[in-house]
């Protein structure tokens, strides 16, 4: 076949007619498809960005089945009425788990005229889409993302009702203190177990400079990597420092990896305390593996335990064979929180929609946030709380406001 | 050079610079500026893989070195992106030199070497992810500040604009080679190097020539990625999708030929797109797409998709099969 120097293996014709009509099919094909037109009832088309191939495909089923829940109890009780009773249509985008298919997405729903664009779960993907959102001044609400640049570039268009990394971590600290305080110090020495990327490594830095302040004693800082297949060595070493909590930092799959090689190997610490735990508040891990999970804290996002209308929105989840995680209750809470934007702005304008997300203090969602309240985009009032798996359930132990059950620490 | 080589060149970058006028809808410029990028990078690789016969699995490499030294320029340096970019060839040039003369003066070849190429990727992976002058894992994130001098465009279509204008640039570059004594050589290396050292061809360096183009083209493509996405962490930057996407381009498209990478980026995520338009509602059609084409042209066109084309065109002259080009492949 021609790869040959002197002789080229294709003529100027050959190569002409391969690039017209890869070039057409690919230019015009994809694109000049017609939206079909529904012109009878007025909609306003809400963009709802998640990952669902690829890495994070759980995770981002998790959040569309929270942002539509939302959309169709809206529309189900008579849409946005300062619009005419204005329908909200979900144009669905999945982000791949890549951060340059998520902006692909936000070009895509730029262009069928969303009014906003909620999602993007993962860090990486909330930057790019954010910042591809903010060209055309599209009001863009985080539902996950914790990483503090994603609020520290001063876009204008982009909003976050959760908390970000050092609330996250700053909450975490503080009730992890109480918590021990209040059980008459059993905590004492400390191992911390991270993945070597982005939450991982951050988090297990700043732990090691923050808990020696508290009294605790970090014995020793394990890395790995993700994906990891084993465990083996983390759990042997956990054993032979034998401290009273473990802090694991990691994804879903090594979370439960690590907690089973301790259950197998019989490790048991006073405490495992997850910060943003991979699994820790996942009802996936509970229910899969009961054992390995019991007592395991977790100081995450979570909603209002006491919130009647998150208790029917868990029901519902459940109900459908899903399994109940915060992304379903943040998602479905940045919906409303837009609907709510949108129904006082009275207008798909994207100003006037950012102008009402600015001033917003909406209480109807089901986070333990208080009224909404937005500075320079990220919602003050955002804080995580912390859970416990016990029996069968996640519950939330602190702080007492919110609280289900008592904390099981030391773990019996 | 003639004027026969340019010509097709010619004719396909104006055609494609006269898109943005035509279509003026952001997803389609969006889709074809990475698009471009990918195919930029993967005609880095195929100056080593294609016309040197040297499959590196680890293109990541110099596509993360392009992106992460214009990003550390600019914010860590106050370097402007423009030099930026200069400066990132350069260190893709530098990291693909010092690489192949680690690796071919060890007389690492085939898949020695593609699995040297791997491990490079992944130790550069693992220390951008450590270390805290890289961001760490947090990645590095280029100020957003839409300005011609700052590399940043608010009009897509002039990005579009620059990353064709260096793409024509590449595949003259790459016609060059391949007319050019360099070129014979680099064949000849690739045919069978024992013959080429027998002809006095001195394989190393010509070796080490075409790996530090091939870095410093493929540094080109990561430093554009990192200009128009803004933000980079290590698994993005030196993160294996990238070398296979790099790999596959080519390989679908025609190894060793000129076009061969952009018509293999182009069939590949055009397909990809098309499919997703068709199959919105089901996620990873444009995936599955992906993969179909996959198999399809190794399976069925084993020159890519311009080997395809010859041949059929052969078929449709009524000419038999070449003789000495097949015992060539044969003996690949």
């Amino acid at each position: 076949m021609g790869r040959s120097v002197q002789n080229t293996a294709f003529s100027r014709r050959t190569v002409l007619k391969a690039g017209a009509a890869a070039a057409a099919v690919t230019t015009t094909l994809p694109f000049a498809v017609p939206s079909i037109l529904r012109a009878q009832t007025p909609v306003v088309k809400i963009g709802i960005l998640q990952p669902v191939t690829g890495a994070l495909a759980h995770d981002g089923d998790l959040g569309r089945a929270g942002a539509e829940m939302a959309i169709n109890e809206i529309n189900a009780a008579g849409g946005i009425k300062s619009l005419g009773g204005a329908k909200l249509e979900m144009l669905f985008g999945d982000a791949r788990s890549t951060p340059e298919a998520g902006t692909q997405e936000v070009e895509r729903m730029q262009a069928e005229g969303v009014s906003a664009i909620v999602g993007g779960f993962a860090s990486p993907i909330c930057l790019a889409a954010s910042q591809a959102a903010a060209r055309y001044d599209l009001p863009y609400l985080v539902d996950v993302g914790v990483s503090d640049q994603i609020m520290a570039r001063g876009l204008t268009n982009t909003f976050r009702f959760s908390p970000g990394f050092g609330k996250v971590t700053q909450v975490a600290l503080d009730n992890l203190t109480a918590l021990n305080e209040r059980a008459g110090k059993p905590g004492r020495t400390v191992v911390l177990v991270h993945e070597d990327g982005l939450f991982g490594s951050g988090l297990a830095k700043l732990l090691q400079a923050e808990l020696p302040k508290r009294g605790f004693e970090v014995l020793e800082t394990i890395a790995h990597p993700t994906p990891a297949r084993d465990m083996s060595n983390v759990a042997l070493r956990i054993r032979s420092l034998n401290p009273d909590l473990v802090i694991p930092s990691n994804y879903y799959g090594e979370f439960v990896l690590l907690a089973r090689t301790m259950q197998q190997q019989r490790i048991k610490p006073k405490g495992i305390y997850a910060i943003l735990g991979g699994a820790a508040s996942n009802g996936r891990f509970v229910k899969e593996f009961p054992q390995a999970a019991q007592n395991v804290i977790d100081c995450n996002h979570w909603h209002d335990p006491k919130n009647p209308k998150a208790l029917a929105l868990r029901k519902a989840v459940e109900g459908q064979g899903k399994s109940f995680a915060y992304n379903v209750s943040l998602n479905y809470s940045n919906v409303l929180l837009l609907a709510d934007a949108i129904e006082r702005a009275a207008s798909t304008d994207r100003k006037k929609i950012i102008e009402a997300l600015n001033a917003s203090t909406f209480a109807g969602h089901i986070m333990p946030y208080g009224p909404t309240k937005f500075v320079n985009g990220q919602n003050e009032g955002a804080t995580p709380i912390n859970t416990q798996i016990q029996g069968e359930d996640i519950k939330v132990i602190f702080p007492d406001a919110f609280a289900e059950a008592k904390a099981n620490f030391p773990a019996a | 050079m003639t004027a026969r080589d340019l010509i097709p060149i010619a004719v396909l970058t104006l055609l494609a610079a006269l898109l943005p006028l035509v279509v003026t809808s952001s997803p389609v410029l969006n889709f074809l500026v990475f698009m471009l990028i990918v195919a930029l990078g993967a005609q880095g690789w195929n100056i080593l893989g294609g016309f040197g016969g040297q499959f590196s699995f680890g293109h990541a490499a110099f596509f993360g070195t392009g992106a992460y030294v214009t990003a550390i320029l600019q914010l860590r340096y106050g370097v402007n992106a423009w030099a930026g970019l200069v400066l990132a060839v350069a260190a893709g040039a530098a990291v693909g030199w010092v690489i192949g003369f680690l690796s071919f003066r060890s007389g690492l070849r085939g898949s020695y070497f593609a699995l040297v190429t791997l491990a490079f990727a992944e130790v550069f992976r693992i220390l951008a992810n450590a270390a805290s002058f890289t961001g760490g894992a947090a990645g590095l994130l280029i100020k957003l500040d839409v300005h011609p001098a700052n590399l940043q465009f608010a009009d897509r279509a002039v990005f579009y604009w620059l990353v064709l204008a260096l793409v024509a640039a590449v595949l003259l570059l790459t016609r060059w080679i391949q007319r050019s004594r360099f070129g014979a050589q680099l064949v000849a290396v690739r045919e069978n190097e024992d013959a080429a050292k027998a002809l006095g061809v001195n394989s190393l360096t010509v070796k080490l020539r075409a790996i530090a183009l091939s870095g410093g083209v493929t540094a080109l493509s990561g430093c554009l990625y990192a200009q128009y996405f803004l933000y980079i962490d290590a698994n993005i930057a030196y993160g294996s999708w990238i070398s296979v996407e790099l790999l596959l381009a080519p390989i679908i498209g025609g190894v060793g030929t000129v076009f061969g990478p952009v018509v293999g980026a182009l069939t590949l995520h055009g397909l990809g797109e098309v499919a997703k338009q068709f199959a919105g509602r089901i996620p990873g059609i444009d995936l599955i797409v992906f993969g179909g084409v996959l198999v399809l042209a190794v399976a069925f066109a084993r020159g890519g998709i311009l080997g395809l084309l010859e041949r059929l065109r052969d078929r449709g002259r009524g000419m038999v099969t070449r003789g000495p080009k097949e015992v060539s492949h044969a003996g690949r």
